[in-house]
């Protein structure tokens, strides 16, 4: 059974709807990822189901109760916030233990139990301190304990390491899944990363103009996205896009998209004629020095290492633009770029989009 | 690029002074005036030069006056009394109302919200002349005349406003998002108004209250209608040295200075409320 | 375009009453004409004063700055002969996006059809072209930023200056516009200095990266130098994501040979490499870093006699779609590792992985100074 379990949730504000019937459940020790762009309505999602924001309709349950009127005190809910939200005149152990004063947790026990999480998060040397004295790595780990102290059923973390910088929120993010499964709480996770979201994510959900566009596995989510837009959100580079149109020949069906003519399976014939729009991921183009059969003749026209990676921005002979993703060592051979190279890729490795809808088509199954 | 040079500072320097002399000089006037007596008040010209007496301050300290036409009672202690009972409870009232008006006005979206926001501020605008005639009416149908109660009532027409307007915007700073989280953390509603709310709020609370002391202290005309002799506060009491013998000057000065003093004191003690502000460190990132 | 030399130059804030803030200490770079550098570092350290200076908005408190060759650093901005993209963009409210980036071309008196072309030309490149004719006013700050960016690119001014020129940029927009805009850059052989705290786009976009920390340059060398051979232990963990694996070291002298002992928190003994005997390493504490993608996971790891071997149970794992990161436990110490396939693991397992010698930095554990890179017995 869920720990959380969010039926048809609706929102409006006068600007227009927020949250369109966002259905969503989420079982204890699990971590579903809420992802899309700002304004998707992600925060508001969050604040509906800690109770200090109504909805306008649909329901809400945590272990099997029906919170949806409950006020926030009464929900068993923890939650951290983007701008951390301190209480700027308590200490950082008074900020901790503010759940456990609200049971009336006695007060050796909540001592114990401040100083074992501060340890845990690694902040117990300044307990004492006031939250204008932490660094922002301390206010998150501190809103982050104060979130997770009263062991909620569920915990709701809204971009908590938005605010902090990268290398902090790079440990963070390698740190925070054992973290949470030691309390077995059913977490939301509200993120703009896509890294984020596919490294902390047993699901994500993806929200887009107020309506979950796609739940699914982060592998799924990547390599299967329903959606142009989702398939844009997720990646770096981005994936690459062209225009194109299904044309049977013969026997089978073939686009012509990256500068050449792909096969394409039967799966999808009755998409011929359509406009449609082709993916291709930068890691799965291949380039090569020399031509070999299937491969088409680029432009180089730079090369951006990025870590272990590099870059590379060509321009085919139409002019389209197409960025590889290729190791560091095949990076090296280019150089600074401005030269030709060779572009192939494996055919299957090309997600088809309808260019109306945006919709990635389906594969017809016999 | 910082760099200014000494003419720049020169003229700076003498910019200055002639600002802090011409708003303090008036107070350092009557601060010598309080020492004076009414001769060396009315001496033409005027003469930083004089024999100082305490006789104004004993004068209103004992509160039996001296002059050349015989012995006057005056209620100077008696007035200095009641202007510190009336701002007082006045201030304490204005609080106990304004400030949960204040929470629901920022906090609160309803009808007609800043209708009513800006009706209550609009009380200030009014000259107080127009709504005392009517209330001097009303005051007497219901005995209120020439009571405390009535007075402090009436000073809420000064107070209210005064805190309503500036603790609201206090409490408009304050994220929600701090009193959502001890919400979620598990207390209730007034808990977190008092925990949260109000602390946080505490140096626009102490500022508002601060001013509107000071301006419930300074008031004359409410009284001056509404008020006999015995309730009466400082700023009308002083009308009575205005005496048929002729106006004592000395004894006016000593009065001011007298009444000035305890807003002063506040106001320097209170500076720090003012200036410091509760770092809200926490909240941005 | 031009070459532009900082020639030693300091900066020194001297706020009334308050001790002197050196901003920057006696920071030498020579730019050569038509290449991109980065300024890197994090806030404070110094690197939008040295932009400020060359743009003319900060006085120079010591040294010299010279484009080609001229000394321009007591010019007025106007004649030095440099753009400059701002990070707070300040664009000009009253007029339209189109006006704002052919501002300078406008002010220069050129011809119509060329503007045009070049308006179109950078716009098409920062993906403006639909909201030329709007007002800065009611565009995002993404389209901002990228306005700000155009009226810099636009001008091909000798020096061109950009102050995080991307920090703003859509996620779906980095990427490709990072990409043209190196094109553009190298295609019109542009003098750039640019200002950025990310090491991704640093390392991206620039021919040689001056890494700054507290005022001082660290090092100032290509990416490739940057990234294989750290000056010191604070260049070694700025750049690199997921950053350098560092570990505490202690190295003992065994005959003709040294032997290096990682430990883990506490001072456990973490793993153990061999390496050949250094002359310049004169304690016996030391700090070692690996990067995360050198390190090789799984029992398939057969280690050569320089390489060391290590377990470690798994903390996270982490697929990102083409690559994977996985953090193990050894000894206390949180080790990173990034394999192009995904792995398949439960966390709480244990693993081997290997440790290459010649993966190894070596730095000094008091100054963070680097005293090797690589420890195969034949490299020193």
């Amino acid at each position: 059974m869920s720990s959380l379990e969010l039926s048809n949730i609706s929102k409006g504000f006068k600007s227009g709807m927020v949250l369109e019937d966002v259905s969503l459940s989420v079982k204890a020790g699990e971590i579903v990822v809420v992802f899309g762009p700002s304004g998707t309505g992600k925060t508001v999602l969050l604040r509906i189901v800690a109770g200090v924001q109504e909805p306008d309709a649909g329901g809400i349950t945590i272990d099997g109760v029906d919170m949806t009127d409950a006020s926030p005190e009464a929900r068993n809910v923890g939650m951290a916030f983007q701008n951390f939200a301190l209480f700027p005149h308590f200490s950082t152990h008074d900020n901790i233990a503010s759940p456990l004063t609200a049971r009336n947790v006695p007060e050796g026990r909540l001592k114990e139990q401040v100083s074992a999480i501060a340890r845990m998060l690694k902040i117990d040397h300044v307990l004492g301190h006031a939250p204008r004295e932490l660094s922002n790595g301390q206010k998150q780990r501190t809103a982050l304990a104060r979130a997770l102290i009263g062991q909620p059923k569920v915990l709701l973390l809204d971009d908590p390491l938005r605010n902090v910088d990268a290398k902090l929120r790079y440990e963070m993010r390698l740190e925070l899944p054992r973290l949470l499964r030691t309390f077995n709480s059913a977490v939301i996770y509200v993120t703009q990363d896509y890294k984020e979201a596919m490294a902390l994510g047993d699901h994500i959900a993806v929200l887009r103009n107020g309506r979950i566009e796609q739940w699914d596995t982060p592998t799924n989510v990547y390599r299967a996205p329903v959606s142009l837009d989702v398939a844009r959100l997720f990646g770096d580079p981005t994936i690459n896009l062209a225009p194109c149109r299904l044309e049977t020949v013969g026997q089978g069906s073939q686009i012509h998209a990256f500068g050449r003519v792909s096969p394409v399976s039967e799966a999808y014939a009755e998409a011929t004629g359509r406009d449609l729009v082709a993916g291709l991921r930068p890691e799965h183009v291949i380039v090569t020095e020399t031509n070999t059969p299937g491969s088409v003749e680029f432009d180089l026209d730079a090369v951006m290492p990025v870590n272990v990676r590099s870059v590379l921005y060509l321009r085919g002979p139409a002019g389209e633009e197409v960025l590889a993703t290729v190791g560091e060592s095949e990076a090296a051979r280019f150089g600074r770029g401005h030269r030709k190279v060779w572009v192939s890729f494996a055919p299957d490795d090309i997600l088809l989009f309808d260019a109306a809808s945006g919709q990635r088509l389906a594969p017809r199954v016999n | 690029m910082e760099r200014s040079s000494s003419l720049e500072k020169a003229i700076r320097g003498i910019l200055i002074t002639a600002v802090l002399l011409f708003f303090l000089f008036p107070i350092f006037w009557i601060f010598l005036m309080s020492f004076q007596t009414n001769e060396d008040i009315l001496r033409i010209p005027p003469s930083l030069f004089f024999e100082p007496t305490l006789q104004n301050y004993s004068a209103l300290l004992t509160g039996k006056l001296e002059t050349a036409a015989g012995s006057l009672d005056i209620a100077f202690m008696r007035n200095l009394g009641n202007s510190l009972l009336l701002s007082t409870f006045s201030v304490l009232l204005s609080l106990a109302l304004g400030v949960p008006a204040a929470y629901a006005f920022a906090r609160f979206k309803f009808r007609l919200g800043e209708n009513i926001a800006f009706t209550l501020l609009s009380f200030r605008f009014a000259p107080p002349l127009l709504v005392l005639l009517p209330l001097s009416l009303f005051f007497k149908q219901l005995g209120l005349t020439d009571t405390y109660i009535g007075l402090i009532w009436v000073y809420q027409l000064i107070c209210l406003p005064l805190i309503l307007w500036i603790v609201r915007g206090y409490f408009e700073d304050i994220s929600p998002d701090i009193e959502n989280a001890y919400r979620i953390a598990g207390h209730s509603w007034w808990r977190t108004f008092r925990r949260i709310a109000i602390p946080l709020a505490r140096p626009g609370i102490a500022a508002a209250g601060l001013l509107a002391f000071i301006f419930a202290w300074n008031n004359f005309i409410f009284a001056l209608i509404l008020a006999s002799a015995s309730k009466q506060p400082v700023t009308v009491g002083a009308l009575a040295f205005v005496t048929a013998s002729g106006i004592q000057y000395g004894q006016i000065a000593a009065a001011i200075v007298l009444s000035v003093t305890p807003t002063l004191l506040l106001a320097l003690y209170a500076q720090r409320y003012l200036v410091e502000g509760l770092s809200l460190g926490a909240v941005k990132g | 375009m031009a070459n532009l030399l900082l020639d030693d130059i300091s900066k020194t804030y001297a706020p009334r009453a308050k001790a002197p803030i050196r901003a920057v200490k006696q920071v030498r770079l020579d730019i050569k004409d038509g290449e991109i550098v980065a300024l890197l570092g994090s806030s404070g350290c110094g690197k939008t004063s040295m932009l400020r200076m060359v743009a003319g908005f900060e006085e120079v408190t010591e040294g010299a700055i010279r484009i080609g060759g001229q000394e321009i650093h007591n010019l007025p901005p106007s004649q030095r002969g440099v753009a400059m993209a701002f990070e707070g963009y300040s664009l000009y409210p009253p007029l339209k996006v189109r006006e704002n980036v052919a501002f300078a071309l406008l002010r220069e008196k050129k011809a119509n059809a060329e503007i045009e072309a070049r308006v179109r030309q950078v716009a098409e490149l920062l993906e403006i072209t639909d909201i030329l004719d709007r007002y800065p006013t009611v565009i995002s700050a993404g389209q901002q930023q990228r306005t700000s960016l155009a009226r810099a690119l636009i001008r091909r001014a000798p020096v061109s200056l950009l102050d995080e020129p991307m920090s703003q940029l859509e996620p779906q927009l980095r990427a490709i516009v990072r990409a043209r805009l190196k094109d553009y850059l190298i295609e019109h052989k542009m003098t750039t200095l640019f200002v950025t705290h990310d090491q991704t786009e640093a390392i991206a976009l620039a021919d040689r990266i001056a890494v700054m920390e507290k005022g001082e340059l660290q090092q100032f060398g290509t990416p490739a130098e940057i990234k294989e051979r750290p000056n010191n232990l604070f260049v070694a963990s700025f750049v690199g994501e997921p950053p350098m694996n560092i570990f505490d070291a202690h190295l003992d002298h065994a005959g003709d040979h040294l032997r290096i002992n990682a430990l883990g928190a506490g001072g456990q003994a973490a793993f153990s490499l061999k390496a050949p005997l250094l002359e310049n390493v004169a304690g016996q504490d030391v700090r070692i870093g690996i990067r995360p993608h050198l390190i090789t996971l799984g029992a398939d790891a057969s280690p050569t006699s320089e390489d060391a071997v290590a377990t470690g149970r798994i903390i996270s794992n982490h697929w990102l779609g083409d690559q994977s990161h996985i953090c193990l436990d050894v000894a206390g110490t949180n080790v990173v590792c990034v394999t192009e396939r995904p792995v398949e693991t439960e966390i709480g397992k244990a693993l081997a992985l290997r440790v290459p010698a010649k993966a190894v930095h070596l730095f000094d554990a008091v100054s963070g100074r680097a005293l090797a890179h690589g420890l195969a017995s034949k490299v020193h």
